[in-house]
This record gives structure tokens, sequence and C-alpha cells, in this order.
């Protein structure tokens, strides 16, 4: 029985090239708009190595400082009663002169500080990254440096493809090592195979020994994105003792579950309130942004340095923004799907005055839709990848490389479906239900 | 896909007896504002095997009269029987069984849906029985053949001259050997010389296949070759 239908669906469908091109250019463009999208997301803002414990990560991108004068200003106000006179003293606080800088951090500050933050299951210490330029045989290419601590490579999971990440020692001695990504390897050495490890780059006039070789990570985050990474403490000494507050260092804490990183997050604020300025010092106190993996994602998007005040800035537009794409497509095919079943007002009563029930015109549209999606899903999912792997090839989106995961898939394949039929059916129902004689009047 | 239901039998012709009995009739149209009576005590017998014609005026419930008795409208009063059975509900499987099995129409427009191609049009009630798709063919052709119409079979509607889409219509309506045939001035679209065509197909049938046939109709000249004419004036028998 399910081929009759599955047979008419496919004679309609032959029969009705311009109806059948659109829908299924509707339903494979919808598809792909939503794979792309998702796999941009998925780049993002998804649980990818070297992040792939994004939840339970603070990160310490600023440090603020500020200074309030307080200006009391006393006003006296007196009122007569009826009892008699009653006198009244307002006191006004406002703040002028309020004066505040954000900057990064300085390595003492890290290293006196932080490290005896008690809810962190583990922290690493970062430079900000530089843009470093490497002369190799006439040739100028441009790397990515970032100076780490061992414990960076525990805080983040970088895929090593070859070689190892370096050591505490390695770090405590300064040792001229280095962690390179297979990009870096291929614009250097001219490949990515493990040749690679053991061999010499000169950088910054100094030479470096690859150690390890880690695969590009996908998202672009200011902590991960380098090209290069060698021994945070190979950093000229005279930087790293430097007393100054502000400097270009940053750390990353990890808590040992998503719900820890509060605990984190409470203890970085009683310590940037209690921290002892010197009396000199003209600012009096500082402030530690601290933000989780979405605030700061937010505050690395919009700019904004107050984590929650960014995470609103972003999200709801963002969210609005998605759902709109998302809509906008669905409901073109409901529409398109809805007017389908309307045209066929006088086929659906003409089968039924020869027999057909309400089941069998049901079905009927269920099959026609059935094979309208799978047809435009298998086009919309060439799309996709293809669009995918031409951005990702390209680098389109300069350092972000888009993800394509089976599973998204399946579901906007589902959520098409469900949107499909709903509109076909919903409609159909409808007819199916209508009088006769009225449709073929 | 049709759901064999024991409340209506099927295929008994009551030979002699009564094929249609429409008892007490009514129809009303109600809109907002105005109830349009379209047919008013109408009381019809029509003996298995007859050949009915129905005339009267435009708008006076010919096609009323001939939806009530093809289950595809509701009476707002009255009873209707069809092959010895009164019909009493007409939603659900058992009344779509009945069309089915008992009943065949034909549109004055036709009523063919064009994306499918002759042979489909025609085997379109058979689809709702269970049948294998090569029986399905084979008497669709056969029905086709009798309207002499076998080499238009992978044509298209669209292809098709007036009278050769009405024929496919009677193809339509005969191939799943109703009793009753309902044509709602099936000639009403054609010319003269392709008028005499179909009537002499609906002649035959009815002739050969003892099948019952009630048809609305215009055109004197045709009703003169039925058994009977019944007139119809503002939705009452004047005949
Ligand atoms: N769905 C409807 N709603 C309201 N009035 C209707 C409807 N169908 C038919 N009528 C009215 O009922 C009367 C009979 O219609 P109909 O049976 O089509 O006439 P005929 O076929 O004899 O020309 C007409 O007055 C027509 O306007
Ligand atoms: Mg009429």
């Amino acid at each position: 029985m399910f081929k009759n239908y599955l047979l008419l669906s496919l004679k309609v469908l032959k029969r009705k090239p311009f109806y059948t091109f659109v829908s299924l250019f509707g339903i494979s463009f919808t598809l792909t708009i939503l794979m792309v999208i998702s796999s941009m997301a998925d780049a993002s803002i998804g649980n990818n190595a070297p992040m792939t414990d994004r939840d339970q990560y603070i990160f310490i991108n600023y440090m603020e400082r500020s200074v309030e004068s307080i200006d009391t200003i006393y006003t006296i106000d007196s009122v007569l009663m009826e009892s008699g006179e009653m006198r009244y003293d307002t006191t006004t606080d406002f703040n002028n002169n309020n004066s505040n800088s954000t900057n990064n951090l300085n390595y003492k500050f890290l290293d006196q500080n932080l490290r005896t933050i008690g809810s962190a299951e583990n922290y690493t210490f970062l430079s900000n990254n530089y843009q470093t330029d490497v002369y190799l045989e006439g040739r100028k290419i441009n790397l990515r440096t970032f100076y780490v601590d061992a414990n960076y490579w525990d805080v983040f999971d970088f895929q090593f493809k070859a070689g190892s990440p370096f050591t505490q020692e390695d770090n405590t001695q300064a040792n001229q090592v280095a962690v390179i990504t297979t990009r870096a390897a291929i614009e250097y050495f001219g490949t990515d195979d493990a040749s690679v490890i053991g061999r010499e780059m000169v950088l910054n006039e100094r030479v470096f020994r690859v150690k390890g070789m880690v695969a590009r990570p996908l998202m672009d985050d200011q902590y991960i994105n380098g090209d290069v990474f060698m021994p945070l403490l190979t950093i000229d000494a005279r930087q790293l003792a430097q007393e100054e507050l502000y400097g270009p260092f940053n750390a990353v804490l990890k808590a040992s579950s998503p719900a820890g990183t509060k605990a984190i997050q409470e203890e970085l604020n009683f310590l940037a309130e209690n921290y002892p300025l010197p009396p000199e010092s003209w600012y009096k106190q500082i402030k530690l942004h601290n933000a989780n993996f979405f605030e700061y994602f937010a505050q690395s998007i919009v700019q904004e340095e107050d984590a929650a005040k960014a995470k609103r800035l972003l999200y709801i537009p963002l969210i609005i923004l998605l759902l709109l794409f998302v809509a906008l497509p669905l409901i073109n095919l409901v529409n398109l799907n809805v007017s389908r079943v309307f045209e066929r007002k006088g086929e659906i009563a003409v089968r039924k005055a020869f027999g057909a029930n309400p089941s069998d015109i049901l079905w009927q549209f269920i099959f026609e839709n059935l094979v309208l999606t799978f047809i435009g899903g298998i086009i919309g999912a060439v799309l996709a990848i293809g669009l995918i792997k031409y951005i990702n090839k390209n680098d389109l989106l300069s350092k972000v490389s888009l993800s394509l995961s089976p599973m998204v898939f399946v579901y906007f394949i589902i959520l098409i479906f469900v949107f499909a039929l709903l509109s076909g059916l919903i409609p159909a129902y409808r007819m199916s239900r209508t009088n006769i004689a009225n449709s073929l009047r | 896909m049709t759901t064999s239901q024991p409340t209506i039998s099927t295929n008994q012709t009551p030979a002699g007896n009564a094929m249609i009995e429409l008892t007490n009739v009514g129809k009303a149209y109600r809109t907002d504002t105005i109830e349009t009576l379209a047919l008013q005590k109408m009381n019809l017998t029509v003996p298995s095997g007859e050949f009915l014609s129905i005339m009267g005026p435009s708008g006076c419930g010919k096609s009323t009269l001939l939806n009530i008795m093809g289950l595809i409208d509701e009476p707002s009063e009255g009873t209707v029987s069809l092959a010895g059975q009164r019909i009493e509900g007409y939603n659900g499987n058992a009344i779509a069984r009945f069309r089915n099995e008992q009943l065949g129409f034909i549109f004055q427009s036709f009523h063919l849906i064009n994306d499918l191609s002759v042979v489909d049009n025609v085997e379109l009630p058979l689809l709702y029985r269970r049948m294998s798709g090569s029986e399905r063919k084979r008497l669709s052709l056969e029905a086709l053949a009798r309207v002499g119409l076998s080499n238009r079979a992978t044509h298209f509607p669209n292809q098709l001259s007036g009278g050769q889409k009405q024929r496919v219509a009677i193809a339509r309506a005969i191939v799943g050997k109703p009793n009753i045939i309902l044509a709602d001035e099936p000639t009403g679209n054609l010319d003269s010389h392709m008028g005499d065509e179909i009537m002499d197909i609906l002649l035959k049938l009815n002739e050969e296949l003892g099948t019952t046939i009630v048809m609305v109709t215009h055109d004197e000249r045709m009703a003169k070759k039925t058994h009977r004419l019944v007139r119809l004036s503002d939705g009452e028998r004047v005949s």
C-alpha cells in the first residue's frame, strides 16, 4: 500500500517540476543555512579540543584599578510642623572624580597571588599572543607566538600530532623548546609530519627546538590561537620581575566541575577586594575581571569588560537573530506546503468522492513531504558540506574552522521533516474533513 | 487502507428493487444572513437498472439532489437509502468504502487530476481497494477501451479535447464497476456531436452492465433517450 503512496508522490512531483524545484530549493537551502550556522556556533562555543572542558574555566583577562573621591554634601532642611519646628539633616554622597583603568596583568602579580586559589583544580599563566615575523630564506612568515607555563598543556587538551608538551622542568630552566601547530610546521618547515620534532626554529633571534606538534584548534580564541608556544620563563627575566601590576599576562583557572567555577570567582573577587595596594598608590581599589567561558566569549565579541553586561549584549540579540534565521526558512517551507495543499482542494475532493477516506489523503501528503524532505535533505547536506569545506579551505572566517557534526545534521533533518509534515498535514487534515460537494462546485 | 466495516454490506443488487430511495429529503444552505432551501420534501425512488434523467432551470437544486444521492453532501432532513442500505453517518471509513464500491461520478467540468496521466486518473478509485498494481492497470485499460480511449492511456488531461476528457471521466467512473453512476450535466460543456458520443457510451453501459444511472441534463434530446425524466423547480419535484 505504501508503495502506491510513494509512486503517487513521485508522479505528482515529477509532473510539477517548478513546484518541486521550489520546494527542494527551500528545504535544501534551509538545511544548508542551519548546518552552517550550527557548525559556526559549534566551532566558536562548542566543546572542542583544546577546550573540551570549557565550562570549567575561569578566564582572568583584566585588572581594573580605581579610585573614588567622595564628597559629602550636607543639606539642612527645616520643616515647620503643627506642633512646632522640626529639623531634618540630609546627607548626600555623590561620587565625583571616579577614575579607573584596566589592563592585562603582570607576571609577578599572578605568581604571588593566583597560585593559592583553593577552589581551582589547576591553573595556567600565559602571555598575550604576539605577532612575530620570521624571515626564512628571503620569505617573511607571520606567526602568533605565546609564552605559556607547563600547566598550560594540562589545562587545555591540545591534540598532539607528534612529540610532546614541554615540561615543568623545561619551563623552570627556561629551556628553548617550543610546541608548534601543524600550520606553523607547514609554513616554517614545509611539512607537518613527525620529522619536524627536534628541528630548530629561529624566533626573535633565538633558537628554539621543536618539542611537540599540535593540531590547529577549530576556534580562534585569544588563549589558544597561537602558532608557536614557548616556555613562559624564557621571557626576559626583567620583564618577569616587574613590580608594576599591569603587564602582558593572563591566567586561566580550571575548576574540577562546571559548578566549581562560582567558588573560584568568589575567591578571586575576595582577593581583589582585600588586595593591599601600597599607601602611596593613587588607585585605592583593584578588581579582577574574571569570566566563565560564555561570559568571556561574549566579552571578546562585544568588547565589553563587564561580563554580565557582555553576556546580555551578545546573547540576547544573537538568540533572536538565530531564531529568525531558523524561523524564516521554516516559515517559508510551511507557507509553501499550506498553499500547495489548498491548491489541490479539487483533487482531494475527487479522491474522496471516489472512496478515499481521510487517512488516505493524509498518507498521500505524508509521503509527498517525506520524499521531498529526503531529496531536499540530501541536496542540503551536500551543499552544506561543500560550503563548509570551501570556507575552511579558503580561510574565509580568518582563523575559525567549521566542524561538521553528523548528529547536528540528523537533528535538522528531523526538524525540517517535522515542519514539512505539520505544514502539509494540518491543512490536508482540514481539507480531508471538508464537504466534498462544496469543493467540487 | 480502507478497513472493512460490516455495518454496510456492499454489492448486493436488489434486482428490480429500489437502488436509490430518497424519503422526505430536504437541504438547506445556511449562511450568516440567509437560508436557501435547495431541496424540499423530495421523495424519489430509482429502481435498479434504470436510466433516469433530471431536468430543471438553473439553481433549482439538481446538483444538490445528485450530490445527496452520491453521499458527497449531507441532507438537512429526510433519509437516503442506497442499494438497500440506509445511510446513517457521513464521515468515516464505511461511507468512503460505500462510495468507492457503489458509486461513480461524472462531473460537468470533468475534475480530472491534471498531474496524473489518463490511465492514472482512471485507476484512481481502485487505489482505495486492496488490489495488485497489475490488476489495477488491467482494469483501467479495460475501462479506457470501453470509452474508446485505449490509445490515450499515457497522455495527460491537458493534451485531450473536452469530449476525450469526459470519456476519461466516464472510464474513471466505471472502472470500479459500481452499481450507480451519477452524472451532473456530463454533456454540458461539449458540442452536440461529442455530447451524443458520451450519451451513447452511457446508454450502452446501462444496457450491457445494468448500471443504474442518474443524469442531470439541460438537453431535452438527451433526456428523451433515457427511461424516465424527473423535473425540478425551486427544489421540488414537478413531475
Ligand atoms: N454551498 C452552498 N451554499 C449556499 N447555497 C448553495 C450552496 N450550494 C447550492 N446552493 C444554492 O442551492 C440552490 C440549488 O443549487 P444547485 O443544486 O447547484 O442547482 P442546480 O444544479 O440545479 O443549478 C441554488 O439556489 C444555489 O445557489
Ligand atoms: Mg448544477
